[in-house]
């Protein structure tokens, strides 16, 4: 394939910073949500939605357009933040996040457009995915592709194997399944709640090609989803295992399962979006609604 | 209703004809099975429309998922299995993964209540009503005869959103017209009668049938009320009925809690309470054994519907 530009390279960059931080703005704004996890795949999205996936904002949709699924629904937030970058909404929406009629908590289809599934329990997802990779083959469709991210914890569900066990019976070569691992669950290390290792021989054994890539990495993600698509496309469904950090981003909650939930209230979260501007070499302008107060019940936490 | 009685026949064979004449009619309908087609009879579909049959081995979980994947490319997908592994095993992936987005996913249910064979507790769905009933967008429906199904696949097909139905294996006489028609929250007089209301919903309004006969001997007029669709229920018809007759029996192929008859008494509570009785299995999981002796243990035979109803009936004079 032909490398992409520097510029281009920084402007996916660029979209990754910009998820983490409406996805910070949002769950400080609601007293609510998934740092940990919404952090760890902000890249991968940024690859995705801003490079690799056919999509329309003006066209939901579009028959031949890509499918997007998010099984670890709880990251809803940097999906919802790559949305409205993309255009699906305006960026305002966001600060909807868990209101009533606003953007759910765990991704849901009616909540806007650009969704294309309702998610939250874990271990779901592939097998609505491996159902619309059939219904594309069904109408012969050969050129749209289903992506499906999910955790690695969540790879702990039988429901998961299931659906791998048919992807790969149905020769679902146009379903390409994304591993956010990034080692950390909801209360602990993965390896100590319960090991999925041997992760890549596991998925191999299921029939799938298996391809590993540092998932903060964006030159080998935009290749690594290029094979996936097009190198791989040999009748076998594609997964591909994207090493991360839990939390990337916000130096506090990188690899720490206390902040696999959590949201910081606004003055902490206000110094958390400057420390990771910094890091970023970006202007600090911290929490955009400081001093809009908060009058709601909070669900603060981590550390 | 027109009351004719014609040859006895088994829902499953109903089944098997009707799953064809949809296939016919709409092209985006797939059939998804979990290794039972012979068992649900849905080998005819299989044979006529082999594009169409998708075989999804023993994982229920993924079936379900997966008739949500193709719902949202437009397909009318109609996962077929056990009514305890849709009921009890996807629970999840139909609450979540198919109601909540209020999918286009039609959910038939075989081997209900006590008539399936002699597999037991693990087999005889019983709570499936009751769960059904418990999730938003989800309609329920439960035949009593093979034309009712019929009618109910037909109009289930013609619903947006997610339908749930029941396919009993066992042996009834018709009691409707081939061109019988039905319509959500819309039940059937089967017949009319003044001291007591008997509401009935799948195979057990037969037996509510063959109860009113007996206690028509004993001078009872007893109202039979058909109430295929459970979800939504006809409150209208449950509240005019017991206005006149002042007291009721529910009776369910499947458990009492939570499923036909606390619908039905849910209504009476908030608007119109009377004296009820529910025939059902009461809190108990089924046993092995034969189907007529099951039915007796749990107390559901016509003799224990006509003694509930002579009990309900005592109870309004009491109360008056």
């Amino acid at each position: 394939m032909k490398k992409l530009s520097t510029e281009k390279l920084q402007e996916l960059e660029d979209k990754a910073y910009e998820i983490r931080r409406l996805a910070m703005e949002m769950i400080i704004s609601s007293s609510w949500g998934h740092i940990g996890g919404a952090f760890s795949m902000a890249d991968i999205l940024a690859a995705l939605y801003f490079h690799e996936m056919k999509l329309d904002p003006e066209d939901p949709l579009m028959e031949n357009r890509d499918r997007f699924i998010l099984s670890k629904a709880h990251a809803s937030p940097a999906m919802y933040a790559a949305l409205a970058l993309r255009g699906f909404y305006p960026e305002e929406r966001i600060y909807e996040y868990c209101e009533p009629g606003g953007l759910e908590g765990h991704t849901h289809i009616l909540s806007a457009p650009g969704i294309e599934a309702s998610g939250g329990p874990l271990g779901m997802g592939l097998s609505v995915a491996v159902g619309m990779a059939l219904g594309l083959r069904q109408k012969e469709n050969p050129r749209s592709r289903v992506y499906c991210m999910m955790g690695d914890g969540e790879c702990n569900e039988g429901n998961v194997w299931e659906a791998a066990m048919a992807a790969a019976h149905h020769h679902l070569d146009n379903l390409i399944a994304i591993v956010d691992y990034n080692k950390v669950m909801a209360k602990g290390m993965l390896w100590q709640m319960m090991s999925i290792e041997p992760f890549s021989d596991k998925w191999e054994a299921f029939g799938w090609n298996v391809h590993e890539v540092d998932g903060h990495d964006m030159e080998a993600l935009v290749e690594v989803l290029h094979k996936a698509r097009w190198i791989a496309a040999n009748g076998k469904p594609n997964v591909i295992i994207a090493h991360t950090v839990k939390g990337k981003g916000i130096e506090r909650a990188e690899f720490n399962y206390k902040w696999h939930t959590h949201a910081p209230a606004p003055e902490m979260g206000d110094e958390m979006l400057r420390e990771m501007a910094h890091n970023y070499g970006k202007p600090e302008t911290g929490y955009s609604r400081l001093k809009h107060g908060l009058n709601k019940q909070s669900f603060y936490g981590g550390e | 209703m027109n009351s004719i009685t014609k040859k006895r026949t088994e829902m499953r064979d109903a089944f098997a004809e009707i799953l064809v004449e949809l296939g016919l009619k709409y092209e985006k309908m797939l059939f998804l099975d979990a290794d039972l087609h012979t068992s649900t009879k849905a080998s005819e579909f299989k044979k006529r429309f082999p594009d169409r049959f998708i075989q999804n081995g023993i994982a229920e979980q993924n079936m379900f998922g997966v008739a949500a994947g193709l719902a949202f490319e437009g397909f009318i997908p109609v996962p077929s299995t056990f009514a305890v592994f849709a009921s009890r095993r996807a629970l999840d992936q139909i609450a979540i993964s198919i109601c909540y987005p209020n999918l286009n996913v039609k959910i038939p249910g075989s081997y209900v209540g006590i008539p399936t064979s002699r597999a037991g507790a693990s087999h005889n769905s019983i709570e499936d009503i009751a769960i059904m009933r418990s999730m938003p967008n989800m309609k329920v429906a439960d035949p009593c005869s093979s034309n009712d199904l019929k009618a109910i696949m037909r109009k289930a097909m013609e619903t947006n959103g997610p339908v749930y139905w029941r396919i009993s294996r066992y042996e009834l006489p018709e009691i409707f017209e081939d061109e019988h028609s039905f319509e959500w929250g819309k039940g059937v007089v089967i017949s009319e009668g003044s001291d007591v209301t008997l509401f009935g919903t799948g195979i057990m309004t037969d037996f509510n049938i063959r109860a009113a006969k007996l206690l028509a001997e004993e001078n009872i007029m007893a109202e039979v009320i058909h109430l295929a669709s459970i979800k939504p229920i006809d409150r209208e018809m449950i509240i005019q009925s017991v206005l006149k007759t002042g007291c009721a029996v529910t009776a369910e192929n499947a458990s009492i809690n939570g499923g036909f008859g606390d619908a039905v008494l849910e209504v009476l509570a908030e608007e119109h309470a009377v004296p009820a009785y529910k025939i059902g299995v009461r809190d108990k999981f089924i046993e092995s054994g034969g189907i007529e002796e099951l039915f007796s243990i749990h107390k559901m035979q016509p003799t224990d519907i006509g003694n509930a109803a002579k009990q309900v009936i005592k109870k309004k004079f009491e109360n008056i």
